[in-house]
């Protein structure tokens, strides 16, 4: 029962909590690396709590749709953040932690963002979820092959178990099949959370947007359950990407209640230098034309389809 | 002629029943011609009560263990014309399949047919459509390939006049046509694979032994019944009928065409493949995958492109079909290693899909006819809007829109991830090239799957939210409840079987276990109605159930926290953001058209878009009297495989039609002198 609480309050509590903080990093660097002094670290709670206390305006146009795709956009993303684990000293208490479904329910936050926007009869909206669809479309089979690559060589679907036989995989990063895998997952990263070069998350120029465009009708409490999940949703793949290729469980070799703290203590450490990470590389390229983004999901199809076929070559 | 009547046992009487209802139902729908409402009323009913004691039967059959069940067979003078009634799990799981659409089909047809009153001749749709189930149900009951064949020429023929039915449209009468010349094609594989079956063994029974058959001939058979059934199926490049003949018939006669007829060729190819040819060439199953593929990912993309709701299914049937065939290639190929475990489980997988696509594509057909009873109009470029207008046909089209895209928790997830899981565990354990094969149709099936979402997202996106297109949808209103209630039982199984799927999976695996002496049904821990008992493949699982509770549970606390925190949600109308011009109108909003440009841009190689703009001037440059915009796609199956076959055929019969009609008498003398010399000859040989 102990073991119940603490993984539920690990996977939803310290994701929430923990989500809005690697936007706000991402921020304070980007505009660091532009001479600005930037917003502070904390910003995006603040904007939160802010949007929470206002009053929405809704379209007259719109249906119920548009009021319960907040809802089911937070829901899947904390669902999707209760099927990857933040540490693997935690042993997940319900059964679904598999990685196609991981796909499929992050598939139906998207499905209600996509009819939301059409919801108001807006242009906006309706040019956001066309891109989306396609966007999406795109990385898909990217998606299932570099996940289901790893889930190969550690003979099960389970996300947990993807990360516990990734401890046991001495340095994945200098190995052929990880690398590959961890390339394409970076380029999937930057698809899914709306990131330079695929999308700018600054922007609201009609021309550019994509996830902006989807919630641009948004606003008080509901902007902020879209920004939230949005938020954990980033996380959620930031910690797939972090525990599978920077394992450091088993680094610890202790195990109980200070192992767990000392393990998510690390674990945060990971995801501050990822966020880190990201906004280099949102800093260092730009923002593709859309029908550019074709090729960069190909180029992360391709090198998990490599990945997949060095896993013949040099085994697991 | 007929002479004895024999049955033997008493699992039969049920299905010879259903079968019986609905002769009745079709002799009295032609009996009531002239009274329209009440013939309507009868016949669905009485179909209805063929449809329950179909269920019955089938869930009876399934709950007993015999592997054959007893033997109706009806005798007659004609020789080889035995028809024989043999239904093991296969069958039973088929019949219902059937029988949960027909029900719910004739339950939505009441309300449905009502448009027809007093325009057309409903007592004769309504025999052809009794009809049409019977003999749908006859293809899947029958024990001989004289039978199987005499019943799939019935279907065949009785769906050509339900999808010529309103033939006052030139459009309906060339599907027709096409429909029929198709189908027949088809059939002639078929009867080709039977003729191959009868040289070998001297019998038609399709139960019996394949041993005396050697290997070429065996792989000859499957090449038939792969066309013959691939044709039926709507696979690709042999679909071209279905999103001509799909939109052509009446949309409850859609529903069943598309939820089952084609299902019938996967029940072909599961009884004259999988049971009797039992597989044991590599390549069978490898074939199938490859087809499976294609088509899931070229129907996918057409479906895109579609903005008439009825072709847009079709072609979205063709993708489900790939789907199913994915998962039987994955079995084929198991089958063939005498991989059991692996086999059954791809089985099932593709079983439970054929029953999930039966309900979902079912309930969307009925859907898309709701829409046309309510707006008069089959293109969603001019819908828009309905979900202000027709609450209820919206939540319902939403249900079956989410279940067909595989998205959690409906049905058509838990068969997708046992077809992922199916493939998964084929590259655990196949050869090199299979393992490519495996990866990439994993590959597919993502792309396939996320492809559907968007196509499902325009579908509802565009005809049921934002503002109405045309005075049609403004006016439209929600239909009569009978139909409401036909879709609402089918979406009602979507939604159990994605949340408790292990009962329905139990079912399928028996089926398996029959066929394959495999059971996968411990290994998926199956659980009575049991949300939180997983399914279980390769030390993994899923429990929807449980992704159920805790998608509610969030919502809840989160609903709780905002309310306490933060107090009550408080939201203020007003238009919708128009930058500060003139107020947001219809034609200002995205299209079907727009919405998937950027995906026809992508797929430009496959889809070939041209455009057409025509400017009308006006007195200035900048006001011109009006702008055409046209932009198409072109069908490069029909382009550049049917046409020229057909251009070659058509000169060549042209050419040969003088040479061989002469006009000359003597030269048709010598036609006949050399037939009788040539069949005098045969005579002499054999």
């Amino acid at each position: 029962m102990s073991d119940m609480i603490l993984f539920f309050i690990v996977q939803t509590g310290f994701v929430i909590l923990a989500a809005p903080l690697v936007n706000g990093i991402i921020k304070k660097i980007k505009a660091l690396t532009q001479k600005r002094t930037g917003a502070p670290l904390l910003q995006m709670y603040y904007d939160l709590f802010k949007l929470f206390k206002k009053t929405s305006v809704v379209s007259d146009v719109s249906s119920w749709i548009f009021r319960v795709t907040p809802y089911i956009v937070l829901a899947t993303a904390v669902a999707a953040a209760l099927i990857v684990p933040v540490t693997t000293l935690i042993k997940p208490v319900w059964n679904s932690g598999d990685v196609i479904l991981l796909v499929y329910i992050l598939a139906l936050g998207r499905f209600f963002m996509m009819l939301a926007a059409l919801d108001t009869g807006s242009t906006f909206g309706g040019m956001g979820a066309s891109r989306e669809a396609m966007i999406s479309a795109l990385i898909e089979p990217s998606i299932m092959v570099s996940l289901l690559t790893i889930g190969l060589i550690a003979k099960s679907t389970s996300v947990f178990e993807m990360m516990t036989f990734m401890q046991t995989v001495h340095n994945p990063l200098i190995h052929p099949v990880y690398l590959m895998i961890f390339f394409a997952l970076v380029i999937i990263i930057m698809a899914e959370t709306a990131r330079i070069p695929v999308d700018d998350p600054s922007t609201h120029l009609e021309l550019t947007m994509v996830h902006e465009a989807m919630l641009l009708e948004y606003s008080g409490r509901s902007l902020a359950l879209m920004e939230l999940g949005a938020a954990i949703k980033q996380l959620v793949f930031i910690t797939l990407l972090v525990n599978l290729f920077l394992p450091h469980d088993q680094l610890l070799g202790i195990s109980g209640i200070t192992a767990i703290g000392i393990s998510l203590l690390i674990y945060l450490g990971k995801v501050v230098a990822t966020a880190v990470l990201i906004a280099i590389v949102e800093v260092s390229t730009v923002k593709l034309r859309l029908f550019s983004i074709p090729n960069l999901a190909a180029l992360s199809f391709i090198l998990s389809f490599i990945g997949f076929l060095q896993f013949f070559v040099f085994g697991g | 002629m007929l002479i004895a009547l024999q049955n033997i046992g008493e699992h039969n009487n049920l299905f010879l029943a259903a079968v019986l209802l609905y002769l009745i139902a079709a002799v009295i729908a032609l009996a009531l011609t002239n009274q329209h409402k009440l013939c309507n009323l009868v016949t669905n009913s009485i179909c209805m009560v063929a449809a329950l004691i179909g269920i019955t039967a089938a869930i009876i059959r399934l709950s007993t263990d015999a592997i054959l069940a007893p033997v109706t067979i009806l005798k007659s003078q004609i020789p080889f014309l035995l028809l024989e009634i043999k239904i093991d799990h296969l069958s039973a799981f088929f019949v219902l399949c059937l029988s949960v659409l027909a029900l719910c089909v004739s339950i939505y047809s009441i309300g449905y047919n009502a448009h027809y009153y007093q325009k057309r001749n409903v007592g004769f749709f309504n025999f052809l459509y009794a009809a049409f189930i019977m003999s749908m149900l006859m293809v899947i009951i029958s024990g001989n390939a004289i039978f199987f064949y005499l019943s799939w020429e019935a279907m065949s023929l009785i769906s050509y006049f339900l999808v010529i039915f309103e033939s006052e449209h030139e459009e309906n009468r060339r599907a027709g046509r096409l429909y029929i010349i198709m189908t027949h094609l088809g059939t002639a594989f078929l009867l080709i694979g039977f003729m191959i079956m009868f040289a070998y063994t001297h019998s038609f029974d399709m139960f019996g032994s394949s041993e005396l058959i050697p290997e070429t001939a065996k792989n000859l058979m499957f090449t038939c019944f792969l066309i013959g059934f691939g044709t039926k199926a709507g696979v690709i490049p042999l679909h071209i009928w279905l999103p001509y003949a799909h939109p052509a018939a009446p949309s409850n006669v859609s529903a069943l065409m598309s939820g089952f007829m084609i299902k019938t060729a996967i029940y072909g190819l599961i009884r004259f493949v999988l049971c009797y040819l039992q597989v044991e060439q590599l390549w069978w199953g490898a074939v199938i995958l490859c087809i499976g593929v294609i088509s899931a990912v070229l129907g996918v993309a057409y479906t895109l492109m579609e903005h008439n709701i009825k072709k847009l299914l079709a072609f979205c049937s063709v993708e489900n079909i790939g789907i199913i065939l994915i998962g039987l290639g994955v079995s084929f190929i198991a089958a063939a290693q005498n991989n059991d475990f692996l086999s059954s489980l791809a089985l099932v997988a593709t079983l439970l899909h054929t029953f999930n696509h039966a309900l979902f594509k079912g309930g969307l057909f009925l859907g898309a006819g709701s829409l046309q009873y309510a707006t008069h109009t089959k293109d969603i470029e001019k819908l828009g809007g309905l979900i202000h207008k027709m609450p209820v046909t919206a939540v319902l089209v939403l249900c079956f829109s989410l279940a067909i895209s595989a998205i959690v928790p409906f049905n058509g997830f838990i068969s997708e991830w046992l077809i992922y899981q199916a493939l998964f565990l084929n590259i655990n354990m196949g050869t090199a090239g299979l393992n490519i094969l495996s990866i990439l149709s994993i590959a597919a099936l993502a792309l396939s799957g996320a492809l559907a979402a968007a196509a499902f997202v325009k579908l509802f996106g565009i005809s049921f939210l934002g503002l109405p297109r045309s005075d049609h949808a403004a006016q439209a209103k929600e239909v009569p409840i009978v139909m409401n209630i036909g879709m609402g039982i089918l979406a009602a199984f979507c939604l159990i079987i994605g949340i408790f799927p292990a009962s329905f999976v139990k079912l399928a695996d028996r089926v398996a276990d029959s066929i394959l002496g495999s059971s996968v049904a411990e290994t998926l821990q199956p659980g009575f109605l049991s949300a939180t008992v997983p399914l279980t493949v390769s030390g993994n699982s899923i429990a929807p159930g449980e992704v159920l509770i805790a998608l509610t549970v969030v919502i809840l606390v989160v609903l709780l926290m905002l309310r306490l925190f933060w107090g009550k949600y408080q939201a203020r109308k007003y238009g919708t953001w128009d930058c500060g011009f003139e107020s947001i109108n219809a034609r200002m909003q995205y299209t079907a058209t727009g919405f998937s440009k950027p995906i026809r841009i992508v797929l430009s190689i496959l889809y070939r878009p041209g455009r057409k703009v025509v400017i009308e001037e006006g007195e200035s440059d900048y006001f011109p009297k009006s702008v055409k915009y046209k932009v198409w796609t072109e069908s490069i199956f029909e382009k550049y495989l049917y046409s020229p076959v057909i251009r070659v055929l058509k000169s060549g019969s042209e050419k040969m039609i003088y040479l061989v009609q002469t006009g000359s008498v003597h030269v048709y003398l010598l036609y006949i002198f050399i037939s009788i010399l040539a069949l005098m000859f045969y005579n002499r040989v054999v």
